[in-house]
């Protein structure tokens, strides 16, 4: 029962069907499951270790400089984004060609940014909770991934009238979605 | 006359919302009333304008991971003026966005498709085709807006009108995502010169990067 | 193809019987307004379907007269004294955004009727849930007077049911009128299922699902009594039947079907008695939408396969027995 209640609570934190952030990265990943898993998984690497650095500076910041969290959040995630390249760089050069673009894609979207800030204003007291909070994006995100994944053939269907199938159809549907998360809070 | 078409394309048939599926959250989340919608307009034109008009002098040789970091660092760095000056013009509008108005900051114009696109242009031309996607999407958003506005809360720019039906669904983010999914059909019927077998919309993909 | 036409008309028909002694039901208690309001859901969920089909270039077939059944579906969750225009706005909703967007009958993703009510419960939650007395008799044009909670508000919030056993089953309750005749969903049930109108793996998820919890976790003091509110409030039944069993959207096979409807009837226990909220398992029903999509998806990769060992299987066959030649090597060549 608490595992149900917890999946619920999940669902309506989610970045995606309630605050509409990532949606043009999960659109854009959702031509393919590879794609959009592992885009996924990239955005909750983002999104965790990005908790972990807000966490530092929220803690370093005094409240007069406030207007310059968004700086100092661009400088966590754009050092993340170094180092993870760096990473698959030097881990597989053979695929990097393929690799980094997940992580092009992921690095400054609004679903790792809009997480910064959520997990920010929740006022976490601790390393712990922000990084909880930032992982639990990160897995929302995923979960809004395999949403869409089940949908997705059928929404680019010839089935759909031609101006709706796609994009426009996916928004509906992950509105229809969104709806029914609204309607159990 | 090609020039000057695909040059003005930014504003309809290559509208950033309707057609490249950007900068969407804000439309979706806080496009629910005019007030809130030309606070995001002011944000994201201001911003994304002088972003990217700056970001154009960084040198080209640079690699995409670094061009893409400092345009950011730019966008941030934008930004704090230009909140300064909403909390004047807009007092109460900034805490109803919320983070939606540092995002702004970061939507994949100034990120991603200034050097994919605009710094690939001359100057000129760059400033022309920045104008029409940024009027593309401050037409859009007004648009939905205005129409969330009058259904769900039955007022237009703050002022009660006289309507007798209220669609509370619609100020909410759901109403957001199923009123664009439908004007974004509605856009592909009525604009030809957009594919619709194109699925992957605004010419965007992974593989792109 | 000539015989799954007949049948899905078949099941079309089916339904609308049962469909209607509903509204029969409804109308013994609450009047003339319950047959006004069925028949400006049907007439504007027709208008809309044939509108919509046009604008797609598609003909109007007998097929597409399921749009009658999802309004008719829909009418029975609300209260009989619903307004007008927002009953409407709900078919034209069912009609064209849940169902047509995505491609009509031929391409369902949502039951239309679940995703109409959920819209209404979101942005009318307070007229949704409000209903008037069984027995009194509002006029086509009035405003309703006295609207109460429905029976499963009380028994979610207190857990007990101040009706009898008698009451139950002749939906001589509050709430939606359709949703409340326990005796006349069971009829309808074992009617459907027989004529296999509706998917019988779902079903039965569903109530197993919801008698296993029931009992083991009751609301009450009595297992008994427990499992006799759970299954005739919050529309438990009346969605096990018409929402989770339609065939247009529950996995093919049973086995599959059995799963959805178990996990939602899980899921909506839970949710009732840890939140109390009414009507949850319409809400999960929309929910669970790519989980069916999911099962549909597994059972058309199944299916290709099957296909594709037969066909190889058949070649096979046909080589051992000399039907099929196997051309030689230098024709290949040649023909190249």
């Amino acid at each position: 029962m608490f595992l149900i209640s917890e999946f619920v609570v999940l669902l309506g934190a989610n970045l995606i069907l309630t605050q509409a952030l990532g949606l043009s990265t999960l659109f854009i990943a959702a031509g393919s499951r590879k794609n959009l898993l592992w885009t996924a998984l990239t955005i909750s690497v983002f999104t965790t270790l990005g908790s972990f650095g807000a966490c530092l500076i929220n803690g370093l910041l005094p409240d007069k400089l406030y207007d310059i969290r968004l700086l100092l959040y661009i400088l966590v995630i754009g050092a993340i984004y170094v180092i993870l390249l760096t990473v698959l760089y030097f881990s597989d050069r053979k695929k990097f060609g393929t690799t980094r673009k997940y992580v092009h894609v992921s690095a400054f979207n609004c679903a790792v940014m809009g997480t910064l800030f959520t997990v920010s204003e929740k006022s976490a007291d601790n390393m712990g909770a922000y990084v909880l909070a930032g992982a639990e994006a990160g897995i929302g995100f995923i979960l809004a991934a395999f949403i869409l994944t089940a949908a997705y053939r059928r929404l680019c269907s010839k089935e759909v009238p031609a101006s709706f199938r796609g994009f426009p159809a996916m928004l509906v549907y992950l509105g229809i979605i969104s709806m029914a998360v609204y309607a159990l809070l | 006359m090609n020039n000057r078409c695909s040059i003005l394309d930014g504003f309809i048939t290559g509208n950033a919302v309707l057609s490249g599926f950007m900068v969407i959250s804000p439309i979706i989340v806080c496009g629910n009333t005019i007030m809130n919608s030309l606070a995001l307009i002011y944000a994201f034109s201001a911003i994304t304008f002088l972003s990217v008009t700056i970001g154009s002098f960084i040198p080209k040789k640079l690699s995409f991971g670094f061009k893409t970091i400092i345009h950011a660092v730019i966008a941030s760095l934008v930004y704090i003026p230009v909140k300064m000056a909403a909390e004047e013009f807009f007092p109460g509008v900034i805490e109803r966005i919320g983070i939606y108005f540092m995002l702004v900051a970061v939507n994949s114009i100034i990120v991603v498709q200034s050097q994919t696109k605009f710094h690939n242009m001359t100057k000129g031309k760059m400033t022309v085709s920045l104008i029409c996607h940024i009027l593309g999407f401050d037409v859009v958003m007004l648009v939905i807006s205005a129409v969330r506005e009058l259904l769900a809360y039955g007022t237009f720019c703050g002022r009660i009108v006289d309507a007798d039906m209220f669609i509370s669904g619609l100020g909410m983010p759901f109403g957001g995502f199923i009123l664009l999914g439908l004007a974004c059909g509605l856009y592909r019927s009525i604009v030809p010169s957009v594919k619709n077998d194109d699925i992957a919309g605004g010419g965007s993909n992974v593989s792109d990067f | 193809m000539q015989n799954k036409i007949k049948s899905q008309r078949f099941i079309w028909i089916d339904i609308m019987l049962t469909l209607l002694a509903l509204v029969t039901m409804e109308y013994f208690y609450y009047g003339a307004r319950t047959l006004a309001l069925s028949g400006i859901c049907v007439s504007v969920s027709f208008v809309a379907e044939i509108i919509s089909l046009r604008l797609m270039k598609r003909k109007f077939t007998a097929d597409d007269l399921t749009c009658i059944s999802d309004s008719l579906i829909l009418c029975l969750m609300l209260p009989a004294v619903m307004d007008y225009t927002i009953a409407s706005i709900a078919c034209v909703f069912a009609v064209v955004v849940a169902k047509n967007i995505f491609g009509g009958r031929k391409n369902m993703i949502f039951s239309p009727t679940a995703a109409a009510y959920v819209f209404l419960l979101t942005s009318w939650k307070s007229q949704v849930l409000m209903f008037s007395e069984p027995h009194v008799h509002t006029g086509i044009f009035e405003n309703a007077e006295h609207l109460v909670s429905s029976a499963s508000h009380g028994f979610n919030t207190s857990g007990r049911m101040n009706y009898t056993d008698f009451e139950i089953l002749m939906g001589n309750v509050s709430g939606p009128a359709g949703a409340v005749s326990i005796l006349l969903l069971a009829v309808a049930a074992v009617i459907l299922i027989l004529r296999r109108d509706i998917s019988f793996g779902a079903f039965a998820g569903t109530v197993i699902g919801t008698a296993f919890l029931a009992f083991f976790v009751p609301v009450c003091n009595n297992q008994w009594d427990s499992l006799k509110y759970t299954f005739s409030t919050n529309m438990v039944l009346f969605a096990a039947i018409y929402i989770i069993s339609d065939r247009r959207i529950a996995p093919k096979r049973n086995y599959y079907a059995f799963f959805y409807g178990f996990f939602i009837a899980t899921f909506s226990y839970i949710l009732v008695i840890t939140t109390g909220k009414e009507n949850v398992i319409v809400i999960l029903s929309v929910l669970f939408a790519p989980v069916s999509l999911g099962f549909r998806n597994l059972e058309n990769q199944i299916d290709t396969l099957v296909k594709e060992e037969k066909d190889a299987e058949d070649l096979w066959e046909a080589i051992k027995s000399g039907e099929f030649e196997i051309p030689e090597a230098e024709e290949v060549l040649t023909d190249e």
